[in-house]
């Protein structure tokens, strides 16, 4: 999902760089507030260790390979803050090291994969765990989590493509939107995986490991985070999900191009993003995400029924 | 895999010596115009192309690595895709933006050839960046090899042990290579940490 | 006279409650160069790690079993037992964490607060003790093994410390990397315990040994003499060194 140069106008490149600069100027005023001294390194190496593991292949179909993302990961790994710093540092080597990523768009890749994915995947991940007790309630919440935050991270990204007049709305989002729902699955259940992994051999590098006591307090994260990040959902995603054919859509009906977007390759039971039966768009596309969503989050459940052996009964499973 | 990381510039000839301030405000200063100029202001790019050119030459940075990094990157290649087919602008639309990008990403790329990272993190702590983000991209840089070294290693110790094709298995083993990774990620860390405080860091 | 290193009765179990060191009591004079031997999980390290105080991870202000130069490491005077008693960790890229090993060098005078003059002029003169000026501008995981234990050798030595610890400084190494290593410490005049499985390194430096074992030490004396008891080596996991293997029994003492 990182965004290459040439692809966001001006106004959206500064839009994303303001919102992400405030967002990484507090988170890492936050963990600078929160973090002992004898895990700095920690941040450094964890970055380090998300670009490592994002070169591990998964193999998909064919020759091809899916690779982790990471974000909701990391957050449920080292928490909001820290996750917030780690992601950025990432994309910002990889866009002036390695050319992935425009520099432009680093604002922008930042606040998708930094901001957007790493605190909708830590929201999901705690509200779920609430829900769902002991190391398979992590496990399906983590998986859920991922799919959510790579949803998420992807309509933001079409949002802003639409807004600088590069992809029309109507074309970008079903295209993010929906491949994503389908990459999501994948990042879901490798980083429930993964999770399941460090709980199995060093339980005690996961936050939950600690007191509840001790966890520091995450409101003030929760809020100033979840706040840019809706400015952004406000900003790109908002003006989009209104039914009425957007600027760009209405112009090429009148020009008489708008037959040039190609139709859908597979019939899909939702097509659209739109519940048949249901009269206005925008409800209809609110619902069809809805069901979506549970839909993924009983996969979920049911995945962490699978590759988690309940102990025997008697044992606490509190790893 | 060694091959998608850019080689040091060891090389650079009279370009290495210059002030890696300057070089980097004239590359930021070509990216965000290549990528935000109108699209009738064909000169500018004519311009930046012939500067790159330029500089490749002064620094006796040889193309093919560089080209071969312009077309390897697939996410670019499947975003100009994209773009071609859906662009509102139609054929000449697309064709901006690849030409932007591929501008972008060669300035980038040749910035990278040009200046040693720690160079670009000194301007960076120059130009006030938070302390601690600047350790954390330093750090990063300093372990991704050691990791991606050891991540290669796992990736082969697990290989010579697979007899099986299932992919789940597969996915199993990967996640195991990630957590491991993890894992050893913050044991380093540690150590870091106390080598750090045994040179009198606080 | 005051032991540079006085450590009574030092006691120290890890947070999950195995016990790793029992009633160690030894001390080390200034100027003596002392080997420090063991099996795997005999101890060593975590007694090295006491030594410069990153254990235990609560430092109070009454110091506990460890003195350096007479003093009992507090809270309040780690930094300055830091800065005489340099460690030099098993894994070098631990311990070269900046981007260049210049940079790296330099990290110790930095935090000593010198200017950047005198810092520079340390890490010049520490490039040159351990033959590394022409790798300088290099970034650490582009150096082969010997010439990272070298730049982290380096970097110590830039502290200027009058006590010099090392834990397992050829481990890893090929021969010619472990002879330099090896040449580079003899030269070397502060005062040196060496935690090392290279006995070979142990008889040619070093006149006294301390056999670790289980956390407990087993013997301390003359390196010759210790090294040549088989029986004792082979209990404790080592074994006796080729380069005494040879010698006649009674030319082997004293």
């Amino acid at each position: 999902m990182h965004i290459p140069d040439g692809f966001l106008d001006a106004k959206t490149a500064l839009a994303t760089g303001a919102l992400s600069a405030a967002g990484l100027g507090f988170a890492l005023r936050e963990v600078r507030r929160e973090l002992p001294p004898r895990r700095v390194p920690l941040l450094g190496l964890a970055a380090a260790f998300l670009f490592a593991a994002q070169m591990v292949n998964f193999p998909v179909a064919g020759g091809t390979s899916g690779h982790l993302v990471g974000g909701a990961l990391v957050a449920a790994l080292l928490g909001p803050a820290a996750a917030v710093v780690v992601v950025a540092t990432v994309l910002i080597v990889q866009c002036f090291l390695f050319a992935d990523g425009g520099v432009t768009a680093l604002g922008a890749n930042i606040f998708n994969m930094g901001l957007v994915a790493t605190l909708s995947g830590y929201v999901v991940y705690s509200l779920a765990t609430r829900l769902l007790p002991g190391l398979r309630g992590r496990v399906a919440a983590l998986a859920f989590a991922g799919w959510c935050s790579t949803v998420l991270a992807s309509i933001v990204c079409a949002g802003q493509l639409a807004w600088s007049g590069t992809v029309a709305w109507s074309v970008g989002f079903p295209a993010m939107a929906g491949v994503h729902a389908l990459i999501g699955l994948g990042e879901g259940i490798v980083s429930a995986l993964v999770y399941l992994a460090i709980a199995r051999t060093r339980p005690d590098l996961l936050p939950e490991h600690d007191a509840p006591a001790a966890r520091p307090g995450r409101i003030r994260e929760f809020v100033v985070l979840g706040l840019l990040a809706t400015l952004g959902l406000a900003l790109f995603v908002a003006p989009f999900a209104c039914p009425w054919p957007d600027g760009l859509d209405s112009v090429a009906a009148r020009l008489g191009f708008e037959h040039k977007a190609m139709g859908a390759l597979l019939p899909a039971p939702v097509a659209d993003y739109q519940m048949p039966g249901l009269a206005s768009a925008g409800v209809a596309t609110a619902a069809a995400g809805v069901v979506g969503a549970l839909v993924v989050f009983g996969l979920a459940v049911g995945f962490s029924r699978l590759v988690v052996q309940k102990p025997p009964s008697g044992a606490a499973d509190h790893a | 895999m060694t091959a998608i990381f850019p080689s040091s510039p060891a090389h650079g000839g009279r370009l290495f010596r210059w002030p890696a301030s300057a070089k980097m405000a004239v590359a930021l200063a070509l990216i965000f115009g290549t990528a935000l100029v109108p699209a009738g202001w064909t000169a500018w790019f004519e311009v930046v192309a012939l500067l790159l050119v330029a500089v490749m030459v002064l620094g006796k940075i040889p193309p093919g690595p560089v080209l071969r990094r312009l077309l390897a990157l697939s996410p670019f290649v499947a975003g100009v895709a994209l773009a071609a087919a859906w662009h509102p602008g139609g054929t000449l639309g697309w064709k901006i933006t690849a030409l932007r990008s591929g501008l972008c990403l060669a300035t980038v790329i040749l910035l990278a050839q040009t200046t040693p990272f720690g160079e670009m993190l000194a301007v960076l702590r120059r130009a006030r960046v938070p302390a601690l983000l600047v350790t954390t991209i330093a750090l990063m840089q300093r372990y991704l090899f050691v990791l991606a070294d050891e991540t290669e290693r796992m990736g082969r110790a697990r290989a010579s042990r697979t007899f099986t094709r299932s992919r789940w298995f597969a996915w199993r083993t990967a996640a195991t290579v990630v957590g491991q990774l993890f894992v050893r990620a913050s044991e380093r860390a540690e150590h870091v940490y106390d080598a750090m405080c045994a040179r009198g860091w606080r | 006279m005051i032991p540079a290193i006085a450590i009574q009765d030092l006691g120290y179990a890890y947070p999950d409650g195995t016990v790793a060191l029992h009633g160690i009591t030894l001390s080390v004079a200034p100027g003596e160069c002392v080997g420090l031997l063991g099996p795997n999980g005999s101890g060593k390290s975590t007694l090295l790690r006491h030594l410069n105080g990153i254990l235990p991870e609560r430092l109070t202000g009454a110091g506990g079993a460890v003195a350096v130069h007479g003093e009992p490491i507090t809270s309040a005077n780690v930094a300055a037992v830091r800065r005489q008693l340099g460690l030099m960790f098993q894994d070098p890229d631990d311990q070269l964490f900046c981007a260049t090993v210049r940079e790296d060098v330099g990290f110790g005078p930095q935090q000593l607060g010198l200017s950047p003059g005198e810092a520079a002029t340390r890490v010049q003169q520490a490039l040159e003790e351990v033959g590394l000026v022409h790798l300088s501008h290099r970034p650490p995981h582009h150096l082969s093994n010997g010439e990272k234990r070298r730049a982290c050798l380096a970097g110590v030595l830039a502290c200027a410390p009058s006590i010099l610890v090392l834990d397992e400084p050829t481990s890893g190494l090929d021969p010619r990397g472990r002879r330099e290593l090896i040449a580079l410490l003899r030269g070397i005049a502060a005062t040196k315990l060496i935690a090392t499985h290279d006995l070979e390194l142990v008889v040619e430096l070093c006149p006294r040994s301390i056999i670790l074992d289980g956390g407990r030490i087993i013997a301390d004396g003359a390196t010759t003499e210790l090294l040549a008891d088989e029986a004792l080596m082979l209990a404790h996991g080592l074994e006796r060194p080729h380069i005494l293997q040879h010698r006649h029994p009674h030319e082997a003492k004293g």
